[in-house]
């Protein structure tokens, strides 16, 4: 990785720099207020065969990253990693560089409009109408009004927080499919008991030379995978190109990060944190000096039975934990995602403590503390509120949660017993289309906002900025809310979404850290550099080592035993996301990484199982479990326990335009609505009965099957 | 088949397959770079996906230690191609200035011989008119030919980047702007795996590591195909420590 801005670099600030020079002019697409232009008052920046750069952050996972989008004679023409950004560092993956899929998708929303729920009537209404609408419903009990966003902690959070708060209205409620794979309130949760502070912990693996991961798959899909994935590097290989670091993933299923580890150990699901500790309490006991609290009441020949992991390895693994220059455990993912996920997570947590060089730091963020995460139980509560009639008008941004949340927490129900549901969604998902009225934001590539980003070295402002003038009739959902604000009588002190963004800018403005990307005496030159530079970031990692306070953690319960014929059923998030994106064809078409498959579902079941089942790849088997069904295509995958099958997340959209609906199936169904102890949704609990249907589905891969597993011609 | 010639550029890529973690991200941005069209569900199972760039998954051992082997693949960009002496049309060329490989699409008949002589199977054959329903179309690179039915495609590592780099380097005087350039895969690679450079350039960064790094290997260099991507030997243990 260069340090240093190459010259290229340079120059593509430069051509974002131009681009605030529009912002300055009012003439480019971002301007303040945009404005839709004939081609032949092309602004003066646009020259035929020139391209110009944008710098803004791509909206696809709550990571954060940085992009830098190419345009040409004003089209988005490809989104790249901003090489100045201290997320991405130059580096993007696959949900960024489709962006422009979704930004010129055929299937958005193109203006505002009232419609009857679950199709039929649709009716085109204009912006004044749909301005007032919303300004009636929030002139009238605020205490009935409720707000559902999805897990992104920006600027729109904000406004809408402070919204209800002027209102009087219920704050915000979030939920976010991919924070609840990764367990992110469990994980703060855990941060608290074990640091004492209620944050996202950033973990030092760059300099580790042991690293346990728990269920985190952070090459795919952990807190930050761009930002791991680049630590994952420094770990794996010195400056001088030694290979360095042992990374050990424990998880049922082989991720990602499994396959690029040094030891897989496929421990039974729900047995992570019982690992974790039985590791804590042999590497105390190897190290010498007393086992801490924590792990002192633990049954190592336990755990072993619990996990299926041998006391030999056990041991083996403490002895390489306890004599590393520094060691580091991951919690995350499918580990967290049980009833026990928060016992687990605080004692995979406290393993990092007999870590010989600390691991875990924080950084401050007083914001962030204070906002509450999305989980599952605030949904719950929100469910509760709907069924009962407590709530007159929904406002749901960001989240489509017909298809995010389990069937089994009667959503769709309570969705239908609120008297208005008004959407702001780009695209015609499940929720947008079972909404009285869809009156659709810009999408991401469109829009101006900012975004704190959680899980960096530092303090960072991601910015967004448009980067075309947008292609429809769209809003942005800050101004549609100020305005009709305004209409109600009730309102906030903002002209419009910049200048609330600006609002919140200014404090940074103020306190003119030294160490800052850039400073400014005044608003205008600060808000230039934010566009061109991507965001404002301290130019060096501020992070606090984070102490561990001595408490003890609670026992870990272990998992139920499965019942005769039963698996345990783990859904896991891949290049698909939360599922918002499966609308964007080149997504759909690369590849899974471990499995090659594209464009469909499947379910992953070892070979043994298969042959017991009598069911190949390609057959399609029916999977049951407690609370609901579903059909896929299997895959047979030899890096999953037998006891265990396995399923991505992100196909079986019912709508979604044409790339999305009707394909694969929604493993949303068949999860418990059950929580852990942080209010995160248990789903690794799920177990499913699998039938044979005697149909064969074959799914679209990229490997030949042919002598795999027997399989001919 | 066309010769190596002593010619100012070579250019030349090392994957380090050690640091491929298989995210498939090459994949997708060599996709959006090069206007590569999605051919949907049937045409990827018939074998017929437009992957200019693929990652290879390998199984080795068994339950449970067991994991995968990724290897990504693509045009080779041999100094000897096989692909270039079976062209009827001269549609598979070498090009002089930057030493790589070229299809050029509008000599193109669709014979597939070349195809079939390709070891690495880089080709991929276009075998339908795909329409990118408007308005997604506005997203097409200007730089790059969006090719039509019956022509084969694959990898150009990113000549039109190359192209670019050439003549801002000649118009502004600087050649350094020239060693800058970089493939829409090593851009997105987010471990760095993936490594472009010139091979000629001595201060290049990736020449050391391609004629001379102790894992280096070629992939089927028995076939005297002299490819310009040296593959770093990828698990185990290696630089001295154990």
């Amino acid at each position: 990785m260069k340090s240093k801005i190459s010259r290229r670099d340079f120059l593509k600030l430069s051509g974002a720099g131009l681009a605030t020079a529009g912002v300055l002019t009012g003439c480019g697409p971002t301007s303040r207020y945009v404005v839709r232009q004939p081609y032949s008052s092309m602004p003066e920046f646009g020259q035929t065969g020139v391209s110009t750069y944008y710098a803004t952050t791509c909206r696809d996972c709550t990571a954060g990253c940085g992009i830098i989008v190419r345009t040409v004679e004003g089209r988005a023409i490809k989104a790249e990693g901003n090489p100045a950004h201290p997320v991405s560092r130059g580096k993007i993956c696959q949900r960024a560089l489709t962006a422009v899929q979704g930004l010129y998708n055929p299937d958005r929303i193109t203006g505002p409009r009232r419609q009857a729920r679950g199709g039929g009537s649709v009716e085109e209404i204009d912006w004044d109408q749909a301005v007032e609408v919303v300004g009636q419903a929030l002139q009238g009990n605020a205490g009935s009004l409720a707000f559902l966003l999805g897990g992104t902690p920006d600027h729109l959070f904000d406004l809408v927080t402070e919204l209800a708060e002027a209102l009087g209205a219920p704050p915000p409620v979030r939920y976010s499919t991919l924070q609840m794979f990764e367990g992110r309130s469990t994980l703060i949760a855990a941060t608290e008991a074990v640091y004492g502070t209620p944050a996202v912990p950033h973990f030092d693996m760059a300099n580790s030379d042991v690293v346990f991961s728990f269920g985190a798959n952070l090459l795919e899909e952990w807190l930050s995978p761009l930002a791991y994935t680049r630590q994952f590097r420094q770990f794996r290989q010195d400056a001088a190109g030694r290979r360095t670091g042992y990374l050990v993933t424990f998880e049922p299923r082989q991720s990602v990060t499994g396959g690029s580890s040094d030891l897989w150990v496929p421990v039974a699901p729900g047995s992570e944190g019982l690992v974790a500790a039985a590791i804590g309490r042999l590497a105390a006991e190897a190290r010498g000096g007393g086992v801490p609290p924590a792990f002192a009441g633990v049954d190592v020949n336990a755990a072993a039975e619990a996990s299926g992991v041998p006391v030999e390895t056990l041991t083996r693994l403490a002895e390489m934990f306890a004599t590393a220059r520094q060691a580091t455990a991951l919690p995350g993912g499918n580990a967290l995602g049980h009833a026990n996920g928060l016992e687990s997570a605080v004692a995979i947590l406290t393993l990092n403590s007999l870590s010989a060089a600390n691991p875990v730091s924080i950084i401050p963020v007083e914001e962030e503390a204070s906002a509450p995460q999305g989980s599952l139980q605030a949904v719950q509560e929100l469910v509760d509120r709907m069924r009962s009639g407590q709530v007159s008008t929904l406002f749901i941004h960001g989240v489509n949660p017909l298809f995010e949340l389990p069937s089994s927490l009667g959503f769709a129900e309570a969705l239908a017993q609120v008297p208005q549901v008004i959407s702001f969604a780009s695209f015609p998902d499940e929720t947008a289309l079972a909404s009285d009225y869809i009156l659709p934001d810009h999408t991401g590539l469109e829009s101006f906002g900012y975004q704190r980003v959680q899980a960096a070295d530092r303090p960072v402002l991601s910015a967004m900025q448009p980067v075309v003038v947008p292609l429809y009739n769209t809003r942005a959902t800050a101004d549609v809310l100020l305005a009709a604000t305004q209409q109600a009588g009730a309102g906030l002190d903002y002209t419009d979404e910049v200048a609330f963004i600006q609002s919140r800018l200014r404090p940074l403005l103020d306190a003119n850290d030294p160490d800052g990307l850039f400073r400014a005496d005044e608003m205008p030159t600060f808000w230039a550099q934010f566009l061109q530079y991507g965001g404002w970031w301290t130019q060096s990692p501020r992070l606090e080592p984070a102490e561990a306070s001595a408490s003890g953690g609670s026992a870990i319960r272990p998992p139920e035993p499965l019942q005769s014929g039963q698996l345990h059923f783990i859904a896991y998030p891949n290049k698909l996301g939360d599922g918002s994106v499966a609308n964007r064809p080149w997504i759909q078409e690369t590849p899974d990484p471990m499995v090659t498959a594209t464009w469909n579902s499947y379910l992953l079941i070892h070979p043994d199982t298969a042959a017991g089942l009598g069911v190949r790849t390609n057959d399609v088997v029916l999977v049951r479990s407690e609370h609901g069904e579903l059909e896929t295509s299997v895959y047979v995958y030899p890096a999953i326990r037998p006891d265990t099958v396995a399923m991505p997340f992100g196909q079986g959209h019912t709508e979604l335009g044409r790339w999305a609906a009707g394909r694969g199936a929604n493993p949303a169904v068949l999860f418990p609505p059950q929580a852990n102890g942080a209010g995160d949704l248990a789903f690794a609990d799920t177990r499913v009965t699998l039938s044979a249907t005697g149909r064969r589905r074959p799914l679209a891969l990229i490997e030949s099957l042919d002598g795999v597993y027997g399989e001919g011609h | 088949m066309a010769q190596v010639t002593e010619q100012p550029r070579k250019w030349g890529m090392v994957i380090d397959l050690d640091l491929c973690t298989g995210c498939n991200a090459c994949v997708t941005a060599c996709a959006m770079e090069n206007n590569i069209h999605y051919t949907g569900e049937d045409e990827v199972a018939y074998g017929r996906g437009l992957y200019w760039m693929r990652i290879q998954r390998y199984w080795h051992g068994e339950y449970p230690n067991v994991g995968p082997e990724f290897t990504p693949m693509l045009c080779q960009q041999c100094g000897e191609a096989p692909c270039e002496p079976v062209c009827p049309t001269y549609a598979s060329v070498h090009s002089n200035e930057e030493q790589i490989n070229l299809q050029v699409y509008n000599r193109c008949i669709g014979t597939r011989y070349c195809a079939n002589n390709c070891p690495y199977h880089a080709r991929v054959f276009n075998f339908f008119d795909y329409e990118i329903p408007a308005p997604m179309n506005a997203y097409l690179n200007p730089d790059v030919t969006v090719r039509s039915r019956g022509v084969m495609e694959k990898c150009t590592f990113c000549v039109h980047r190359l192209v670019h780099a050439r003549i801002d380097a000649d118009t502004q005087g600087d050649p350094s702007l020239e060693n800058e350039v970089t493939t829409a895969c090593a851009q997105a690679c987010p471990t760095n795996a993936i490594m472009f450079g010139d091979l000629t350039d001595e201060n290049s960064p990736i020449r050391t590591l391609f004629e001379r790094s102790e894992r280096g290997f070629q992939i089927m260099e028995e076939l005297g195909t002299f490819p310009s991507i040296t593959y770093l030997k990828g698990g185990g243990v290696y630089g001295g420590r154990d």
